[in-house]
């Protein structure tokens, strides 16, 4: 007997008519990577939470409008991406975004679990994240840390994939700059 | 400046086709310079990626949560509202129900008779039962002056066949007489033998 897991696609349709359990299994799915999403964006554990609870609650307040189930990925980045905006616009009118600080914490680092390298690389990465505008900074996290293609990075931020290609490419000439500098590439070959 | 045959970055970021990767990995092979740049951007992208998921503090609560359940009442009633069978069944019932209460509703006619009659004789009536009175008063006004007008109608219809028949029994003894006496006038001018004796002609008319 083969065992097939089920899709999201498969899901999304029966939560559509209603399901419940198929929502919550979805929900189950993708919340750490959401949750994510929104934590490198916002910095902050607390509103990250909270955003992602109205991130789901609101994609199923709207999944019928979902045409396609398989655009489900960069439809509820997107809703993400309202969401976190939206807070950022209702909580500090008069500030602008890339003044936010992150949330610091006493492990040294924004965001992170256990740490392969030494803390001070982690720290040297949130740094270097920090120094970036905030566009630059979610198209990072969405190409490096979510994987997404121009293309649905485009559908998410809602511009032209030029756009997302300039803010990413600018982001990683700074980030270069600052992790990978011309004498440490020239020491550290062998790293792939 | 690289001089790869496509974006180093579009490589390292995974954009490029299968065609374009296998290009870019010979070249890379013999360029020292864009082998370099390749590999600061492969420093930089381990670096990035030493920063790991989190793992979510509490689950996210589920539609399905005690929280979000709508009251009973609530749910009923979006029940109602999404089922268009219910909807149709519940018009369908309000439409036989003002049907039943129509068709066995009494008639309001003989209440307003019967205020008719009582209206005018009470003196201290109220302004709007008054109105009503006068109004009953100027319909059997109406209704009398009406009767009086088929009345007189008839009555002159009546006179007037009487009138004919009056002068149809004038026509009847007009023509009796002329013919008795066409008859008589005829009988003398036959010879005496053959005339009728006059008892017997006046028998036989």
């Amino acid at each position: 007997m083969i065992f097939r897991a089920v899709e999201d696609a498969d899901l999304i349709r029966q939560a559509s008519t209603g399901a419940v359990e198929a929502y919550n299994l979805l929900v189950s799915r993708w919340e750490k990577r959401v949750y994510n999403y929104l934590l490198r964006l916002t910095g902050h554990r607390e509103d990250a939470l909270d955003l992602t609870q109205d991130v789901f609650l609101k994609a199923y307040q709207n999944l019928r409008k979902l045409d396609d189930p398989a655009r489900f990925a960069p439809w509820i980045y997107r809703i993400a991406h309202n969401e976190a905006y939206s807070m950022f616009r209702k909580r500090r009118p008069e500030t602008d975004v890339e003044e936010i600080e992150p949330e610091s914490t006493d492990r040294g680092i924004t965001v992170g679990g256990s740490a392969v390298f030494p803390v001070e690389l982690s720290l040297a990465v949130a740094s270097a994240l920090q120094r970036l505008s905030p566009e630059q900074r979610e198209a990072v996290v969405l190409k490096i840390y979510q994987g997404f293609k121009f293309e649905e990075m485009a559908e998410i931020l809602n511009c032209p994939v030029s756009t997302v290609k300039s803010r990413l490419y600018t982001a990683l000439d700074l980030l270069k700059a600052e992790l990978a500098p011309v004498r440490v590439a020239a020491r550290s070959g062998d790293v792939s | 400046m690289s001089c790869s045959p496509f974006d180093l970055r579009d490589y390292f970021l995974e954009e490029l086709p299968d065609p374009h990767r296998r290009l870019v990995e010979a070249h890379v092979k013999t360029c020292g310079p864009c082998r370099e740049e390749l590999d600061r951007l492969r420093v930089m992208g381990a670096a990035l990626r030493s920063s790991l998921d989190e793992e979510i503090p509490q689950r996210i609560a589920f539609v399905s949560d005690k929280i979000f359940e709508p009251s009973p009442w609530r749910r009923r009633l979006a029940a109602f509202w999404n089922s268009g069978a219910r909807l149709g069944f519940a018009g369908a019932a309000m439409l036989s129900a003002s049907l039943l209460v129509f068709a066995f509703r009494p008639a309001p006619a003989p209440v307003t008779v019967v205020r008719t009659v009582t209206a005018p004789a009470t003196a201290q009536a109220t302004p709007a039962a008054a109105s009503e009175t006068e109004i009953q008063e100027r319909i059997q006004a109406a209704v009398d002056k009406a009767v009086a007008a088929k009345t007189l109608e008839m009555s002159k219809q009546v006179d007037g066949l009487r009138v004919q028949m009056l002068q149809a029994a004038e026509r009847f003894d007009y023509e009796r007489t002329r013919l008795r006496n066409q008859v008589t006038a005829e009988n003398y001018m036959l010879p005496a033998k053959d005339r009728a004796p006059a008892a017997a002609h006046e028998d036989g008319k």
